[in-house]
């Protein structure tokens, strides 16, 4: 191949995307507020919680200037509950656990914020105690990140790190057992549901994933024009002035 | 498809039986007998481009040169394997672009239910196919024999999904850089 790398966008890619994520650190130095392109950086004074975006964070970290607060989900009991989810629970045997839920206003509007900036990973709980746990979109790189420079800010790493393996494990599985229905959603009329899928476990699946639909698409062309010329004759003869249709099918016939 | 798609162009090279309508005069060298004259009724190999062309005349209103067959990789034989296990078959040695050829194929045919059967087939083998990419150690037990029985389009799915993987690992420290 002439260019070396694959379509769509590699794991490394995803990973700095990951970095613009807001976490919450406890600072151990003192440090002058940054005017970054991404916004202003909050003056750092010791024993206060700062919000930080994650590469900055993890700077700091490896200098020995702060610690990370773990965000909420990065625990072994939410983690636990949710892995018992994905594999116990019926309603959840072909879907993923559902993502959080996007945060309110204080008046109680809904906020939308591009998925980048939603404060999912920060210590302060964005959804209150009755929510479910649940995973944000770049579960798979901020956990990993996190373990791999901050493990001794979490409760219990090696615990964590087994349980987002299996959870990884659960989910992969899924998601190649969806091909089943790949077809409904080659031929138009079906879909895939892949709400909850993080960025990273979508990025690995990218290539496989849309290979097998135009594989689909490919197989199933030939009876899917056949459909739509009996639909446009169907059309035709139910009085329906589809001219354009015919238009259309005559494209089709041609070798 | 584009112009420049090697796969497509192997495609189109794969041969497919063809019985001659007419008495052709000159073309015996299809047959291996240069000089002679190709006699009405005789059946000849001709690469997918060649057949296809041929056989289009009934379109254009005149009798037809050739009329054309099903390719043994597409027979009655094959479909039933495919209905009843896809994944012991070896697409490979039937045709190595399995799945392009028979999207070609039932292009000229018409064919619904070999269009279930393909489709069925694919996804079976495709769920396979993911197992495998994902397997780090390498191929286990039977493995082996259904990756060497993968067509062209099936060796690609498998690349995608198995470069993807070891990028993850690779980024995740799970495994070395090469």
């Amino acid at each position: 191949m002439a260019f070396p790398l694959p379509r769509g966008i590699t794991a490394s890619e995803i990973a700095f995307l990951a970095e613009m994520e807001t976490v919450t650190i406890v600072p151990r130095q003192r440090l002058e507020g940054l005017e970054l392109l991404g916004g202003p950086v909050e003056p750092l004074v010791p024993p206060r919680r700062a919000s930080l975006p994650l590469w900055l964070a993890l700077l700091l970290k490896r200098q020995r200037r702060a610690n990370i607060i773990p965000p909420t989900w990065l625990h072994p009991e939410p983690l636990a509950l949710i892995l018992e989810f994905e594999s116990q629970h019926q309603d959840y045997k072909n879907a993923f656990s559902p993502p959080p839920p996007c945060p309110f206003t204080p008046d109680g509007n809904r906020y939308y914020v591009a998925p980048p900036f939603l404060p999912q990973n920060t210590a302060q709980t964005v959804t209150s105690s009755r929510d479910p746990p649940s995973l944000p979109f770049h579960w798979v790189e901020v956990g990993n990140m996190l373990l791999e420079v901050a493990s001794d800010d979490l409760v219990d790493p090696d615990q964590i790190r087994r349980l987002l393996k299996d959870l990884r494990e659960v989910r992969m599985a899924k998601m190649r057992s969806g091909v089943d229905v790949l077809d409904a959603a080659a031929t138009g009329g079906g879909g895939v549901a892949l709400t909850g899928v993080g960025s990273m476990e979508l990025g690995e699946e990218r290539g496989f994933i849309t290979g097998v639909v135009d594989g689909l698409r490919k197989i199933g062309s030939s009876k899917e024009q056949a459909r739509r010329e009996q639909m446009a004759e169907q059309r035709a003869n139910g009085g329906y002035d589809g001219t354009q249709d015919n238009d259309e099918e005559e494209d089709y016939m041609e070798f | 498809m584009s112009y420049y798609d090697i796969d497509s162009i192997l495609t189109d090279a794969q041969k497919l039986p063809c019985t001659f309508e007419l008495e052709v005069p000159g073309l015996g060298i299809l047959e291996g007998n240069p000089g002679e004259d190709i006699k009405a009724g005789t059946r000849i190999d001709l690469p997918l481009w060649l057949g296809e062309m041929l056989s289009i005349g009934a379109r254009l209103g005149t009798s037809r040169l050739v009329t054309l067959d099903m390719p043994d990789a597409l027979s009655e034989r094959v479909m039933n394997a495919l209905k009843a296990d896809p994944r012991t078959l070896d697409l490979r040695a039937l045709a190595p672009h399995f799945y392009n050829l028979s999207e070609r194929i039932l292009e000229l045919f018409e064919e619904e239910e070999m269009v279930d059967v393909l489709s069925d087939a694919f996804k079976k083998r495709a769920a396979e196919i993911a197992d495998h990419a994902h397997n780090s150690r390498g191929t286990v037990g039977g493995g082996v024999d259904f990756l060497r029985g993968l067509d062209e389009t099936e060796r690609q799915l498998f690349r995608a999904a198995h470069d993807r993987a070891k990028d993850m690992r690779i980024w995740s420290g799970e495994a070395k850089r090469k």
